[in-house]
């Protein structure tokens, strides 16, 4: 149906096309029917960029946590990432088709494995992006469904402080507070980023609310006599599931964009922790002589967000098919 | 003709304005192929008005949309479309397009989205008048001024450089129509053009509808699914029933002697005015009534205006089982003191007494103690339930919420209210979206009946269904009442489906009471104009009947000193100019028009 | 309407305001401003640290710095800016004024590309949906979005500028590139103009035959280094402009607008040989003059011409003497090409906002200006172009799907009329919303972008400024770029109004 409507964005579309059965009160489809579990996996299936990103985000990340390990527990690959050694043959990546070799991403000046280097910035960078992430969208929910079912300050808040964005570019504003808290760890510095980042949820969980509040279902359940809270709860956010969690899956590409810009400009990850953001910045006068320590955690950054771009499309094509590849 | 370029080499021309034969079309959808119109034959003459008539889904918008070659994509034509002569499926899209406007026009049903809302009147009228040829500059102003003084636009001269915002859902759908009449079609296809307007309004449009087939000879093919405007309007009718034509023939013959079971069906369904005669008023018995309201005042505030005052000093009373039907048309805050009664809105002033107690001035625990006691249905049934959650848990949340029953006792209370709403009970694991719009309503009716309210307020529960489904849940719903004996709040906008159900009767205009009392008193032998005129307007299912209404309704409204709503060709000075645009047309003239070119 | 953008102006400054106190509370606590000195192993360290305490009047508490800070700011209203100094006593205002030029330039550049450019693949795609054109367009844009600025910024530095320059100091085609970009190009042709297999096997086909002898063609003529346009191409082009913008608009039945604009682009022909010598060594002002003039011949001329459409004749008129304006003035420019390169051999710079010490006529310093501007200009409107051609697209969908376009149809109007005068305008509505947005994000890639070509602008300002914790460079930036960010959503706010008669009054 939604289809149909897409395609007929050409034509001009007559009224609703008569799918749904021909006498209302017997719906012919009923049996053929999916629950919006279903519906939505089997569109989520069909996306094939979806399916490709999801992969690629699957595999960048097992590689990135066992290869070096975490918190600790080792991993498979050998070298860590601060220890400095000899440099092999000019510091060139030693990968092939089917080997690793010594050094795959080849050395840096000092002899530090790259690879090791390039694991721990992935590492440093997917948790930043999937803590700001969930934390701005923890945040934003909570802001956005106050503001729209009951209005009043939250609403102002909300208001305002998007405002303020629209003047602050959000880079700058994060920049400042990643100055403050870069060097207090990344979790820390995860939280600061998210602090700023919910606004744009918020806003869109805030629009939802007030479409769903003047729904009758929610009328309904006002006027006998159910509890705000309950509304919020039962009512309202379960319908607003699709929005959020196509919404987070942007804000996660886009937390992994802020950051490694961030550790770019130098207000970000401090060393001696590194992020792909960081060794960018690090290795780029080093172009010419050596471009492998510019590539490989260029082509990881671009990876990531791409793959968690194309995820956030495939999610919105399922749970809003009306919506489509549109937004 | 002159007007279309590579077209078939020979018209066919019997007289038709506008015809199918086996018409056949077929949508491609996600959930496989749809099989929307099956083979149908239509013709329409000029001076003639077809009503092609169905319930949603019949495939009627689909079969007038086919006319203009408007398809969407996915679909797949088979059979002849002819407009004036030319064979539309074999037509190249410039020809199409030249015949769009030129030969057959198109009337929408909702005329608040049917115009650009950033282009002026002006520019919307114009186009189709410079693009067509008609006239040009200056001369397509003063052309489209014309067109909208005849339609019935006061004021044409400046309202031409208005915005579509600015005028009332009515002279939309007037201005609509004045721009179908822009380049003198041979035929308009008007889709449900009065769905969207209030009974009084769909009046003057019916009749400024029928003034042009007198006057200028237009064949009109009217869609729509209310007896009543074919019966007002129709000189043939065509059934249309899953697809098909399930039956045809001059307007008396199909409404008076449907031969067809599904037309039958459907004539049966229709709810008539003054058909359940009088009634015993209903006595109250102990103790408080289910609802009062006093001198209630609600507002709206806007920003930067004065507030809106929805609902003005309004008084009226539900007595335990009894139903007291709010009447009115859209504007009049019916649902506004529906769903004040609710608690869903503050009043401004004045008081509603639920069960004797005064809920302007309650806390919340005592007010959710006494929402226990009250039920409510609302008109969307595509909203009316929360779609994330089973059919069941939906009809057990009143009780889930007040804390009643087990978790037992709960299901067998829904089980119980899906019997008796005449569901199935494995309907209780069916999500919403999985049911057809009455079964919907049926579960919210089911929800609202779960804690065995003493009030009830159903929002224009059936107004959104379709007339077969209507009259099985009105007829459902009075069972549930005599069985149930709650009293109702029960806000409507059709005067029928008031008649057949209410004990009392409310009458309300612009937020004021304009009158009430008991059904029959208040519908037999209305007092006030209004009530008069609402009444009136109401197209009843039968041709001779409603002709007979038509007349009265119009020395009633030169009685009260109002003006026709037909064509006003008289203020429309140069008439030489408005039929310039049939020049080669057919030769017949029609009658009442002097001049022509 | 006055009512409401005073409304917004009043909000837009309290906004300001507050955000200013909240940039100087964060920023003066976002470090130690004495740092460097203190770590460093001078022998008149102490000295050093007096001084700077001094300057910054580090022992004066936060509101009086603030207060004094923003009673300097409020100077400006009464004409004596006072912004305060760095940390190294240098006038934040005197540093102002060559970085706020090179700065407010590229974003400007940077969102007026970016809007027109993404506005029109937009359309594009949405009218060719689910085509192979939509699909590669759809990919590119999830490509932008996800590139790394200021990596994508060094490479662009790599290919786009060093290789070019490589390449220009001996421009050669070889027939094997050449066949390869006309195909490509043909290819990207057909996607956009569709239509039936037959026109796009011809389009394709005359797109890359035209290409590929152009490309000969110029390279065996030595167009690249010494290349011109001369009168012939840039009157044909004009013309060609004045019918497409008449058929696209008013259709070419509209025979009055078509002679206005083509009388326009007469005039303007008369006017492109009488004007080349003041042409020689004009200046803005100059330059200023004559676009004004050139609006004003294509309003007469829609005026005297137009008839029963004047009011579409003379805006249709105006636009096509602006674009014949527009023309000649790259017609200028590029014939200065040639000169330029004597001046600069490596033209396409990859580091500053201009030469220095840069010598050359009026049009050598502009091209000087523009090969400054173009790699950040085109990196800042990638990502934005993804983000407005996405919004358009779907937005126009959507708009697609309304009533009125059904009776729009219905009334016989051509597809085109459907999509430019109903679809469009109303798919215009939210996008100015979402323009006034992003500017911010704009100023943000800005600063980024900066960095990495080197530039002394409002970036490096602010980047300095906050590694130093020196608030007075960072809240100047926050001055500037906050103004600029005001005065574009003005613009949204009057294109909004201007747009939807609805919020009119």
């Amino acid at each position: 149906m939604s289809e149909d409507r897409r395609d007929s964005a050409m034509q001009g579309s007559p009224e609703p096309l008569p799918h749904a059965g021909s006498e209302i009160d017997d719906p012919q489809f009923t049996d053929k029917s999916y629950s919006q579990g279903q519906l939505v996996r089997r569109r989520f299936f069909r996306h094939k960029g979806a399916i490709a990103g999801l992969a690629v985000l699957i595999f960048i990340t097992l590689l990135a946590f066992t290869s070096i390990g975490i918190g600790g527990i080792s991993g498979w690959w050998d070298k860590d990432f601060t220890s400095t050694g000899t440099v092999l043959n000019g510091g060139k990546p030693t990968i092939g088709w089917f080997y690793l070799g010594e050094h795959p991403f080849g050395q840096d000046s000092t002899g530090r494995d790259y690879f090791a280097r390039v694991m721990r910035g992935t590492q440093v960078s997917l948790i930043i992006a999937f803590v700001v992430g969930i934390a701005s969208t923890m945040i934003g929910t909570v802001i956005g469904a106050v503001a729209g079912y009951f209005r009043g300050w939250a609403e102002s808040l909300l208001m305002r402080v998007t405002d303020l964005f629209i003047i602050i570019p959000l880079l700058v504003f994060a920049a400042v507070l990643g100055r403050i808290a870069g060097d207090s760890g990344i979790f820390v510095f995860a939280l600061v980023l998210a602090a700023v980042t919910w606004t744009g949820l918020a806003r869109l969980v805030r629009g939802e609310v007030l479409s769903l509040r003047e729904r009758e279902f929610v009328s309904a359940a006002r006027a006998i006599g159910t509890g705000n809270w309950r509304i919020i709860l039962r009512h309202i956010l379960p319908n607003t599931v699709g929005v959020i969690i196509v919404a987070t899956t942007f804000a996660i590409a886009s937390a992994i964009l802020l950051e490694t810009a961030l550790s770019y400009l130098g207000f970000g990850v401090q060393p001696p922790d590194i992020s792909l953001g960081s060794l960018i910045s690090e290795y780029q006068t080093a172009f010419t002589s050596r471009p492998w320590l510019f590539w490989f955690p260029g082509v990881f950054i671009l990876a990531i967000a791409l793959s968690v771009n194309f995820i956030g499309d495939g999610l919105r094509d399922a749970f809003d098919p009306r919506q489509g590849k549109d937004g | 003709m002159t007007t279309v370029e590579n077209s078939t080499p020979q018209p066919i021309d019997d007289g038709t304005v506008l015809s199918f034969s086996g018409l056949d079309v077929k949508f491609n959808t996600e959930f496989g192929k749809v099989h929307a119109v099956k083979g149908i034959s239509l013709e329409v003459r000029p001076g003639e008005v077809l009503a092609l008539v169905g319930e949603s889904g019949s495939g009627k918008s689909v079969t007038s949309t086919s006319a203009l070659g408007l398809l969407p994509r996915n679909a797949t034509v088979n059979g002849a479309i002819n407009v004036a002569g030319n064979s539309v499926d074999t037509m190249g899209d410039r020809a199409l397009r030249k015949m769009r406007g030129d030969d057959v026009a198109m009337v929408f049903q909702e005329p608040m989205t049917a115009l650009n809302p950033v282009l002026s009147v002006r520019t919307q009228m114009v186009e189709a008048l410079e693009l067509h040829g008609k006239a040009y500059g200056k001369a397509a102003d003063a052309r489209a001024i014309e067109l909208l003084a005849m339609v019935g636009i006061p004021d044409p001269e400046k309202r031409l450089y208005q915005y579509p915002h600015e005028f009332s859902g009515g002279q939309r759908q007037r201005i609509v129509i004045a721009m179908a009449l822009s380049c003198d079609p041979k035929v308009i296809i008007a889709d449900e053009p009065t769905t969207a307007l209030d009974v009084t309004v769909q009046a003057e449009i019916l009749d400024l509808l029928r003034s042009l087939k007198d006057e200028l000879n237009t064949g009109i093919l009217l869609i729509t699914h209310s007896m009543g405007v074919v019966a007002d309007m129709a000189d043939r009718v065509a059934v249309m029933y899953k697809g098909d034509i399930v039956e045809q023939g001059t307007a008396r013959e199909v409404l008076t002697q449907p031969q067809h079971d599904y037309t039958k069906r459907l004539l049966d369904a229709v709810p008539r005015l003054g058909s359940r005669g009088e009634t015993a008023p209903v006595v109250q018995g102990e103790g408080p009534k289910a609802l009062e309201v006093n001198d209630l005042v609600v507002e709206y505030h806007r920003q930067g205006k004065e507030p809106f005052r929805a609902v003005d000093s309004v008084s009226l009373s539900v007595k335990r089982g009894e139903i007291v039907g709010l009447v009115g048309e859209s504007g009049s805050g019916k649902s506004t003191i529906a769903r004040c009664a609710l608690g869903l809105i503050p009043a401004a002033s004045g008081e509603v007494a639920i069960l004797g107690e005064d809920i302007t001035k309650m806390r919340r625990k005592p007010l959710k103690a006494l929402r226990k006691r009250v039920g409510v249905v609302f008109q969307d049934p595509a909203s009316s339930l929360n779609p994330r959650l089973p059919v069941g848990d939906c009809i057990a949340e009143p009780m889930d919420v007040h804390k009643i029953g087990t978790s037992k006792s709960r299901r067998d209370k829904v089980a119980e209210l899906l019997d008796a709403v005449e569901l199935p009970r494995d309907v209780a694991n069916r999500y919403p979206h999985e049911l057809s719009g009455g079964q919907r309503q049926r579960v919210s009716i089911a929800r609202a009946l779960s804690l065995d309210p003493e009030l009830l307020v159903a929002d224009e529960p059936t107004s959104a269904l379709d007339v077969s489904v209507q009259a099985s849940v009105l007829k459902m719903f009075t069972h549930l009442q005599e069985q149930y004996n709650f009293g109702c709040l029960f806000v409507s906008h059709d005067l029928a489906v008031i008649d057949m159900l209410a004990d009392h009767v409310v009458v309300l205009k612009d937020g004021k009471v304009v009158e009430q009392g008991a059904r029959h008193q208040v519908l037999a032998d209305p007092q006030q104009e209004y009530t008069k005129r609402l009444l009136m307007a109401a197209p009843v299912p039968d041709p001779e009947e409603q002709r007979q209404r038509r007349l009265e309704r119009y020395d009633f409204m030169k009685e009260i000193g109002e003006e026709d709503h037909g064509l006003h060709l008289d203020e429309a000075p140069d008439r030489k100019d408005l039929m310039g645009g049939s020049a080669g047309g057919e030769g017949q003239m029609p009658p009442g028009v002097s001049g022509g070119n | 309407m006055t009512r409401y953008i005073l409304r917004r102006l009043a909000i837009s400054f309290g906004v300001l305001l507050v955000g200013s106190f909240l940039m100087y509370i964060l920023t003066i606590n976002s470090g130690d401003p004495l740092e460097d000195l203190r770590q460093s192993t001078a022998n008149n360290r102490e000295v050093l640290i007096e001084g700077r305490i001094a300057t910054m009047g580090l022992d004066n508490p936060w509101y009086e710095r603030y207060w004094d800070w923003l009673t300097g700011v409020a100077g400006c209203f009464t004409g004596n800016c006072d912004l305060g100094t760095d940390r190294s006593g240098t006038d934040v205002l005197s540093m102002l004024g060559q970085s706020a030029s090179a700065t407010l330039r590229l974003v400007t550049i940077a969102t007026f590309a970016a809007i027109i450019i993404g506005i029109i693949v937009g359309i594009l795609t949405a009218i060719r949906q689910y085509s192979g054109f939509d699909y590669v367009v759809t990919f590119l844009t999830f490509l932008f979005f996800s590139l790394p600025v200021f990596w994508a910024a060094v490479l662009l530095k790599e290919y786009g500028a060093i290789r070019f320059n490589d390449w220009i100091a001996d421009p050669q085609i070889s027939p094997l590139q050449a066949v390869i970009v006309g195909v490509v190009l043909g290819f990207i042709l057909q996607g956009v103009m569709g239509g039936p297999m037959k026109r796009r096997l011809f389009t394709a086909g005359s797109t890359a035959a035209f290409a590929i002898i152009a490309l000969l063609y110029f390279t065996y003529v030595g167009w690249w280094r010494s290349p011109a346009l001369g009168p012939v191409i840039v009157i044909l082009v004009s013309v060609a402009f004045a019918v497409g913008l008449t058929a696209l608009i008013s259709g070419l039945g509209n025979r009055k607008v078509l002679y206005s604009t083509l009388a326009t682009v007469a005039v303007g022909s008369v006017l492109y040989f009488a004007l080349d010598p003041l042409l020689e060594e004009p200046n803005w002002w100059l330059l200023f003059g004559l676009l004004a003039s050139a609006v004003v011949v294509g309003l007469v001329a829609g005026y005297f011409l137009g008839g029963y459409s004047r009011g579409q004749a003379m805006g249709l008129a105006a636009v096509t003497a602006v674009f014949m304006a527009g023309m000649t003035f790259t017609d200028h420019l590029v014939y200065a090409w040639g000169g330029f390169l004597e001046l600069k051999s490596r033209p396409i710079s990859t580091i500053g906002a201009s030469t220095p010490n840069f010598q050359g006529d009026f049009w050598e310093t502009t091209l000087d200006w523009g090969t400054q501007l173009i790699l950040p200009s085109i990196l800042l409107t990638l990502v934005s172009v993804a983000t407005y051609s996405r919004y358009t697209r779907s937005s126009m969908l959507e708009t697609m799907n309304q009533d009125y376009v059904r009776t729009a149809r219905s009334k016989g109007l051509s597809e085109r009329t459907v999509i430019t005068k109903h679809a469009f305008r109303n798919a215009l509505i939210p996008i100015t919303t979402i323009v006034a947005l992003d500017f911010a994000a704009l100023i943000g890639g800005a600063v980024i972008t900066e960095t990495v070509f080197g530039w002394r602008g409002m970036g490096a300002m602010f980047r300095e400024g906050l590694a130093n914790v020196d608030p007075d460079p960072v809240m100047a930036f926050f001055l500037v770029t906050g103004t600029a960010a005001v005065i574009m959503n003005l613009l949204a706010d009057l294109a909004y109004a201007s747009l939807d008669p609805r919020i009119r009054r």
